[in-house]
């Protein structure tokens, strides 16, 4: 038995000799079409074993190893610098990626990369409120999560930033504040939400809000724009007080030896009849303009997805947090999950 | 000793423990995808038939599940029938501390571990990290119940073996494991529950290659609900059902 | 025999040496070490992480997690107990009988855990049999409190207290139960003074399986508590995933296990038994 062990894993050590066609993908969940692995496959003749995450810590801890065997993995814009900084990420050769002049503008030079050294924008995103329209009168901002009269129908993302988030919003501050009074002011209000949640929930909330077990919860827009799918009386908001953004990116682990085929695939990701399907099939925001500009309108106009301009300014990308405010975070966190 | 209503009890903790799975079994037949009662239909058996992800998936952990018992019924058995001759009690505490070690401490701890090897030798995480992992959480398990196996019998048996000129080998082998059997039985049962449940530490340890069942099975839930989890569920405990119930017959004839 | 016993106990030393005692001493340099601003470690070397674990705010998570743990503990105890019984006397059937306290958990925890929350959701299968039967107007609020969390643990670790219960049962001679009826005892009289103290060790090594996975768990209690309450093996989880704060978190398990350990050594010294 030990020796059969064993040599079930020389097929796996086998897969990693150079220039051998073979390319590992671990992706969010929902990130691609049917269609798309399929047609990597056929057209370029490279074996791809795809694999999907529901959240960047679990990713990390996968590829944290250094050894994990991956080639393309798509952190959070604001895991991007961790995960350089930890020396888990090769340099892109732009050489490679014909097609990157894809990307809308607002991508072409973001801040967490400016010169897109580490890594190349794929989808991008925000947290807003679904709500379901029998609650009366619609919520507008994130004040509205505050309201007794939604008592135990109501749910927050179970995410410290998210959360935090939403309550620095709500007193008019900044996303990413570090300093400690303001963050204990935004612990305090999340004290107060606390009582009037059913729970902390991520995507798990869309089939109950689907359900009509929850009636309002702060959300993704992909995960808000999948219920809607699902049940078209419900609807998302971008909140007045303003909201966070984030985008995932296509990164090339420093630990892969296919350099060469990892920026094959994400140039094909950059394709815009490529990302345009990804698109029409997950309800996410694609970070391509070209792809965008090919969306039928029904799908490009989607207030979800694609909110106007003045809509968008009111977001804030989240930032890697310094090591000291990380750790207050933490700490505030657990004193709210704790009372 | 009859103890009134101990039969009627136990109908009802039965009911506690197979309802949830029966509800689970009865809505993988369910034509709707949501709670709500639609019709009969087998399309999420089809469905689950045909995601080779799954099913892979479900293969690894069988592979991953049936290794690890082997090589942990194997090892702890040795190991109890040592410890049985004389106590060591460093390895007894090592053994009680992996016990106590929660999941989420024991793979951290080993993917640290890993993280350290894989500095100097040019090796992936893959099936044979992930079984080797199982094998050290199994270990404890298996030395427990061939251990308390083993304080039960009387070793008068092997010492008459050994008076009557049988080597330590052949006394062990011959009388003493043969009567071990039910004990190794147990506890290889016990490890394979543990081992092809497994979801926090595998998930820590496991490469590319060696995405288990309960990975993959979250990773559909957290999606949402998904009745090809409910009939991939059904499919495997009514196998595994049949496969102890007619093992359990052959032995009996 | 020297020889031999050295040979049993190889696989068994090298592996619990190499891949359990190592990588514990791993991370116990780890609890040392200090969190870069990126979530790596280094210098300088500091024991403020083991200061930090006796913050009561850690303190107080502990001392709820232990209560958690405790109850469903207890309750696996009381309902397991009988159900053991009634299978230690079951005769021929015994081992169907253990089988099918196995059987649901061939399906992956995680299953039964979503199973639990189908079935406790306001338009769960409960709660649409109760309002449908006309007994409750509101759905009942079952799923997302201290109750729900108490149940998927105790649903989750029932079979590890039935299990080491029934082979203690399963070993009393029924002699000794026969002589205590013959001498007059009422049933409850003989479960009481014979076959209680006789399943002690069994009781134990039951509490033990159970009390300590309990403790650790993070995923039934998030899943079923809806992470409006934080037990101790979150707070570890936490501490490697969002917080990124691995010396912290290393320390906090260490000193989990340590106060575990520290608990099981007192029992088995006042039984005067080996620990396992």
């Amino acid at each position: 038995m030990n020796r059969r062990i064993f040599l079930m894993g020389v097929p796996g050590l086998a897969g990693c000799s150079r220039g051998s066609l073979r390319l590992n993908i671990f992706n969010w969940s929902n990130y691609v079409a049917s269609s798309t692995i399929p047609d990597f496959e056929m057209e370029t003749g490279i074996r791809v074993r795809y694999a999907v995450y529901e959240s960047n810590e679990e990713m990390l801890a996968r590829v944290l190893s250094g050894n994990s065997g991956w080639d393309v993995v798509f952190p959070t814009h604001y895991y991007i610098e961790p995960m350089r900084q930890n020396n888990l990420l090769a340099r892109l050769d732009h050489s490679y990626l014909p097609n990157l002049p894809n990307l809308a503008s607002r991508f072409a030079s973001p801040a967490w990369d400016p010169k897109l050294e580490w890594s190349v924008p794929y989808m991008w995103g925000a947290s807003g409120i679904l709500y379901n329209p029998a609650i009366g009168a619609p919520p507008a901002g994130w004040s509205d999560m505050w309201d007794n009269r939604l008592q135990g129908r109501m749910t927050m993302l179970d995410d410290p930033a998210e959360v935090l988030g939403a309550a620095l919003k709500k007193l008019g501050l900044s996303l990413n504040e570090t300093r400690e009074a303001p963050l204990r002011r935004a612990q305090a209000e999340a004290l107060r939400q606390k009582p009037l949640l059913r729970a902390y929930l991520n995507a798990e909330v869309r089939d109950q809000v689907v359900a009509g077990d929850v009636l309002a919860c702060q959300a993704w827009a992909t995960t808000s724009q999948q219920a809607i799918d699902a049940a078209p009386h419900l609807r998302f908001v971008y909140p007045a007080e303003g909201f966070a953004l984030y985008a995932d990116s296509a990164v090339i682990l420093r630990e892969s030896r296919r350099y060469d085929l990892a920026h094959r695939f994400i140039d094909y990701l950059l394709r815009p009849e490529v990302a345009a399907a990804v698109v029409l099939q997950s309800k996410a925001a694609t970070a391509n303009q070209q792809a965008y500009n090919r969306l039928p309108p029904g799908v490009a106009a989607l207030p979800a997805l694609f909110p106007p301009a003045d809509t968008l300014a009111r977001g804030e990308w989240f930032a890697t947090m310094p090591a000291a405010a990380q750790r207050l975070r933490d700490r505030l966190w657990t004193e709210i999950k704790s009372a | 000793m009859k103890i009134r209503g101990l039969g009627f009890y136990a109908v009802l903790a039965y009911f506690f423990l197979h309802a949830p799975i029966a509800v689970l079994l009865a809505f993988s037949f369910n034509s709707g995808r949501f709670t709500v009662w639609e019709g009969v239909s087998f399309r999420w058996y089809e469905a689950a038939l045909r995601n080779s992800q799954l099913l892979e998936a479900t293969l690894n952990s069988l592979i991953i599940a049936v290794a690890a018992t082997a090589l942990a019924a194997t090892a702890g058995t040795l190991c109890a029938y040592a410890l049985w001759k004389r106590e060591a009690r460093w390895l007894t505490s090592a053994l009680t501390l992996s016990l106590v070690t929660p999941e989420i401490v024991m793979g951290i701890s080993l993917l640290a571990f890993f993280q350290w090897v894989f500095r100097s030798f040019s090796v992936h995480l893959g099936m044979h990290t992930v079984v080797l992992a199982h094998v050290t959480f199994c270990l404890a398990y298996v030395v427990i119940v061939v251990l308390a196996r083993l304080r039960t019998m009387d070793n008068s048996l092997e010492e008459a073996a050994l008076d009557l000129g049988a080597g330590e080998w052949q006394a062990f082998y011959r009388v003493t494991l043969p009567a071990l059997g039910p004990g190794i039985a147990a506890a290889a049962l016990l490890a394979f529950t543990i081992s092809f449940d497994d979801y926090v530490i595998t998930s820590m340890v496991a490469g590319v290659d060696s995405e288990t069942l309960p990975m993959v099975l979250y990773a559909i839930a957290r999606r949402g609900a998904n009745p090809v989890v409910n009939a991939i569920s059904a499919m495997i405990v009514v196998a595994l059902g049949l496969l102890v119930l007619v093992s359990e017959r052959f032995r009996e004839s | 025999m020297t020889r031999l016993r050295r040979l049993f106990l190889a696989p068994s030393v090298t592996l619990t040496v190499l891949l359990f005692l190592t990588p514990l001493g791993i991370l116990l340099v780890y609890t040392f070490l200090t969190r870069g601003a990126y979530g790596g470690m280094g210098a300088p070397w500091t024991l403020e992480n083991w200061v930090r674990v006796a913050d009561p705010l850690y303190l107080g998570i502990l001392v709820r997690s232990v209560l958690a743990a405790a109850v469903s503990t207890l309750l696996c105890l009381v309902l397991g107990f009988p159900l053991a019984l009634f299978i230690s006397r079951a005769g021929r059937r015994k081992n169907l009988y253990l089988f099918l306290v196995v059987l649901p958990f061939w399906t992956s925890f995680l299953i039964r855990t979503y199973a639990w929350m189908f079935l406790l959701r306001d338009t769960g299968l409960i709660n649409t049999l109760l309002i449908s039967a006309g007994i409750v107007r509101e759905p009942l609020p079952l799923l997302y409190n201290y109750g729900a969390v108490v149940l998927g643990l105790v649903y989750g670790y029932l079979p590890f207290m039935v299990l080491p219960l029934y082979a203690a049962l399963e070993r009393i001679d029924s002699n000794l139960l026969e002589a205590s009826s013959d001498l007059g005892a009422h049933p409850w009289q003989t479960l009481k003074r014979v076959v209680l103290p006789l399943s002690a060790p069994g009781v134990r090594a039951g509490l033990i399986l159970v009390f300590i996975p309990c403790l650790g768990a993070y995923l039934t209690p998030d899943l079923l508590g809806g992470g409006k309450t934080i037990l101790i093996g979150t707070l570890i989880q936490n501490q490697f995933s969002t917080a990124r704060d691995w010396p912290f978190g290393s320390a906090v398990s260490l000193a989990l296990m340590a106060a575990v350990m520290v608990l099981l050594m007192v029992l088995a010294r006042r039984h005067g038994d080996s620990l396992l």
